[in-house]
């Protein structure tokens, strides 16, 4: 065997390539320039060697070295004019445009390094007979650019000749509405329409008294391209992923087309995706989000990580509550990769009657509401579904007298900034005279007797938090009161300077699985606090690990494709890193 | 043991009549198949070396077309192939040692290889002069012995390389003519073939790279080059 793994790295080795392949983009200028020749770029002129007064043209010149290449030198010449009142090269951007000034000759001269050529121009004094302007009546889309160009046709009075003559540089242009297009008027875009807004603009030129015009039609800009994001993300399964289309049109603008586009996913058993662009994935693997639009098309490949679900569990299995009370409830999914996680927010929760209801207010969080007395043979059930799975609770309700409620702590030593939970106890007896206790926290009514020190919240999840002012010291009382009776506990609130703070967790994790991290801030009195639930949590690589659910959930973060990612908690003014890897 | 060189291959020495290079390159042949058949058709193996040993090798070295550049683009040099010679001082790691079994050797090489062509924008034009690699590596294999009568090894190796661009040229005219010392790498194969107790055959394949040696152009720019280089090698080992 080992033998046998010998030879595939010798042929591995030996087939590993034979060197760069790439094109070569530097010039040879190791051999010598041995001589050089002008070339005029119109060919007419090329034969005539004669060009109209008033009119120019450029020269090339083209580099012969020791006989082995030639290359363009052009644009390392050094020109002159023997005669520059005839002939010379006034343009200062365009040096090797020689425009002819008044009837004559002249030899222009080229020089590379110590080597030159020479160029005989004669100019005629020939005048214009007719004007042409190409293309004629266009039509182009807003933003895009169109070269115009007119020809002059010349008639010697001294010898007769007709010659023809590109006078694009030489004309004057004009544009009869700028505001729907210009047109360029320096020596680098003479005759270059530029498509501003639709409409329609006349583009004239014109020499020597000849003028010609041609109608530019510019219509509305058409759709180029469409960019899908995020790209490429990595989502876990069961989750929702909303992507975005932009279009990128003919002139440049960028437009929003996510409601516009039509969207499509390519294997609907991995990911579906709704007309608004937001993709529910259903099991692992790979498939391309696709967004078209009046044939343009652009798409981007959705991985989808983190297991096929194989099961739900219900967070209780059969739970009694007393009328009138709500407790809360969850559902964690295992999947195929060995992996669990909180999909509390992802499945459809029912009541099988009206006893018991559900609801799920957002996130992973969802409330069991007892509103009648349910007989004891027939408990409610609460089902947990998605797709072909479920799960079920039993929930029975009763209907005992509330005996007295209790807070977990008769006192609350709370730092400033930071908060705390408290909960409420109650304790029932039934007609049996059966004493039993429950949680009555989320159905209690919270007040605190100063808000500006100490408030408490009372609503949803955040009742029987405590939290102390920001700055401050002092002291109040936070009251819970159910069913009639209350209770009570006093909170004092102190300032403390903040010295460090700490934050703890695992270093890695499996793509699928959520885990925990706790922030600990340590204060100059020696004292510390768990301020998990105060802090505020990022993560920078949401392809590779999320927030599992910032509201309620505060520390905990969802694993969801191998990588790195760095998780980050703010608190009191600093703020600590650690390192995830995902396996 | 000693019947391992019994055999005799009398056709391989009848050529006559060739070019001098063809009867040294069909002598080459002839000695590689000479030495190779008898230990290749032989039964038992000889007790494993340790300890020190010395070596020579010698064989082919094809250097990889180059990717040059400077501060006006980049071009391509390309290489003929030429010889290359190794000599090696390392010490056989004895069965069962802690470290594994295999060896570790100072090696020094040399290849010179002639530019063929340098090929830029405007094309390809013929080259001149050579490019020498002259490196001190200390290189660590591991061979997996069995009890058959070859073992194959498979190493890597890192050090430096004196690379000298010996009066390169451009149809004609001069380019560089410089040197540097940059840091070398290699990773090599092969076959160890247990002669004797203490002479064993060395068939090998070199893959040897550089980081980016920095030579003077003759118009005073300065280029960098791609040294990565295959090689075939074979030879001998006497051991301690």
């Amino acid at each position: 065997m080992v033998k046998l793994l010998w030879s595939g790295v010798v042929m591995v080795m030996l087939l590993s390539g034979c060197g760069w392949d790439g094109t070569p983009t530097r010039k040879n200028d190791f051999i010598p320039l041995t001589s050089i020749e002008i070339v005029a770029d119109s060919p007419t002129i090329a034969v005539s060697r004669t060009i109209a007064k008033n009119t120019s043209t450029t020269l090339s010149v083209k580099g012969n070295f020791s006989g082995l290449y030639t290359s363009d030198v052009t644009d390392q010449v050094v020109w002159t004019s023997d005669t520059p009142a005839v002939a010379g090269f006034a343009v200062a951007s365009v040096p090797n445009r020689v425009s002819g000034l008044i009837p004559g000759s002249t030899t222009l001269t080229a020089t590379v390094g110590n080597v030159t050529a020479t160029f005989n121009l004669t100019v005629s004094d020939a005048t214009i007979t007719e004007m042409t302007i190409t293309p004629v009546n266009p039509t182009i889309t807003k933003g895009s650019n169109m070269q115009f160009v007119v020809n002059g046709t010349f008639v010697d009075p001294a010898t007769s000749d007709t010659t023809t003559q590109d006078l694009t540089f030489d004309a004057s242009w004009l544009s009869s509405a700028t505001e729907v297009a210009t047109v360029g008027v320096t020596a680098a875009n003479k005759g270059l329409a530029h498509a501003v807004a639709t409409g329609t603009a006349t583009i004239s030129a014109t020499f020597d008294g000849v003028t010609r015009s041609s109608l530019l039609t510019v219509t509305e800009p058409v759709l180029q391209s469409i960019a899908v994001t995020p790209a490429n993300p990595s989502v876990l399964t069961l989750s929702s992923e909303p992507f975005k289309a932009t279009g990128t049109y003919s002139d440049g603008s960028a437009v929003d087309l996510t409601s516009q586009v039509a969207w499509s996913s390519s294997n609907a058993g991995i990911a579906t995706i709704a007309s608004s662009g937001t993709a529910s994935t259903l099991t692992q693997g790979n498939s391309t989000i696709n967004a078209t639009l009046d044939g343009v098309s652009g798409s981007t490949i959705l991985k989808v990580t983190g297991g096929n679900l194989t099961g739900i569990v219900p967070s209780v299995a059969a739970i009694t509550l007393v009328k009138g009370t709500v407790a809360r409830i969850s559902a964690t999914g295992t999947f195929s990769n060995s992996t669990t996680r909180d999909i509390t927010g992802v499945v459809a929760w029912s009541a099988a009657n009206t006893a018991v209801t559900v609801t799920a207010p957002g996130g992973n969080l969802a409330w069991l509401n007892a509103s009648a007395v349910t007989p004891t043979s027939v408990p409610t059930i609460i089902t947990a579904k998605y797709g072909t799975f479920t799960a079920t609770t039993t929930v029975t309700v009763t209907a005992p007298t509330l005996q007295s409620i209790a807070i977990s702590q008769t006192s609350l030593d709370l730092t400033a900034g930071t908060s705390s939970r408290l909960t409420a106890t109650g304790t029932f007896k039934d007609n049996n005279g059966t004493i039993t206790t429950q949680d009555v926290t989320a159905s209690a009514d919270w007040t605190s007797s100063a808000a500006t020190t100490a408030s408490v919240g009372n609503a949803g999840l955040a009742k029987g938090r405590v939290s102390g002012a920001t700055a401050g010291s002092g002291s109040a009382t936070i009251t819970a009161t159910y069913g009639g009776k209350s209770a009570s506990t006093a909170v004092t609130v102190r300032t403390r300077i903040i010295q460090s703070l700490t934050m703890s967790g695992p270093a890695s994790a499996a793509a699928g699985n959520m885990v925990s991290f706790t922030a600990t801030a340590s204060y100059i009195d020696g004292t510390s606090k768990d301020v998990t639930e105060d802090a505020t949590w990022t993560i920078d690589t949401p392809n590779v690990a999320l927030l599992a659910d910032s509201q309620n959930q505060p520390g905990q973060i969802v694993a969801v494709a191998p990588g790195s990612a760095t998780f980050s908690a703010s608190f009191g003014g600093m703020s600590k890193n650690a390192t995830v890897i995902i396996q | 043991m000693s019947h391992r060189y019994d055999i005799t291959v009398p056709s391989l020495f009848r050529w006559r009549g060739l070019t001098k290079g063809r009867n040294a390159m069909r002598r080459t042949i002839q000695m590689i198949i000479a030495l190779f058949l008898p230990v290749l058709l032989c039964g038992q193996v000889n007790a494993q070396h340790s300890g020190p040993y010395v070596g020579a090798f010698i064989g082919g070295n094809a250097l990889m077309k180059a990717k040059s550049s400077d501060d006006k683009g980049t071009f391509s040099l390309t290489f003929d192939p030429a010889l290359q010679g190794n000599a090696v001082l390392g010490w056989d790691l004895p069965p069962g040692s802690s470290a594994g079994e295999g060896r570790i050797e100072l090696e020094y090489s040399r290849r010179s290889n002639p530019l063929d062509k340098e090929t830029f924008a405007e094309g390809s034009f013929a080259g001149g002069g050579n490019v020498t690699a002259e490196s001190l590596l200390l290189n660590c294999y591991g061979v997996f012995h069995d009890k058959t009568l070859w073992a194959p090894y498979l190493g890597i190796g890192a050090g430096v390389v004196r690379i000298k661009a010996s009066d390169l040229t451009v149809a004609g005219q001069p380019l560089s003519n410089d040197s540097d010392v940059v840091f070398a790498y290699q990773v090599g194969t092969g076959i160890d073939i247990t002669l004797t107790d203490h002479l064993s055959l060395d068939l090998g394949y070199r893959f040897f790279g550089s980081t980016r040696p920095q030579f003077t152009e003759v118009n005073g720019r300065k280029f960098y080059m791609d040294y990565l280089s295959h090689s075939a090698v074979f030879g001998l080992r006497v051991g301690f």
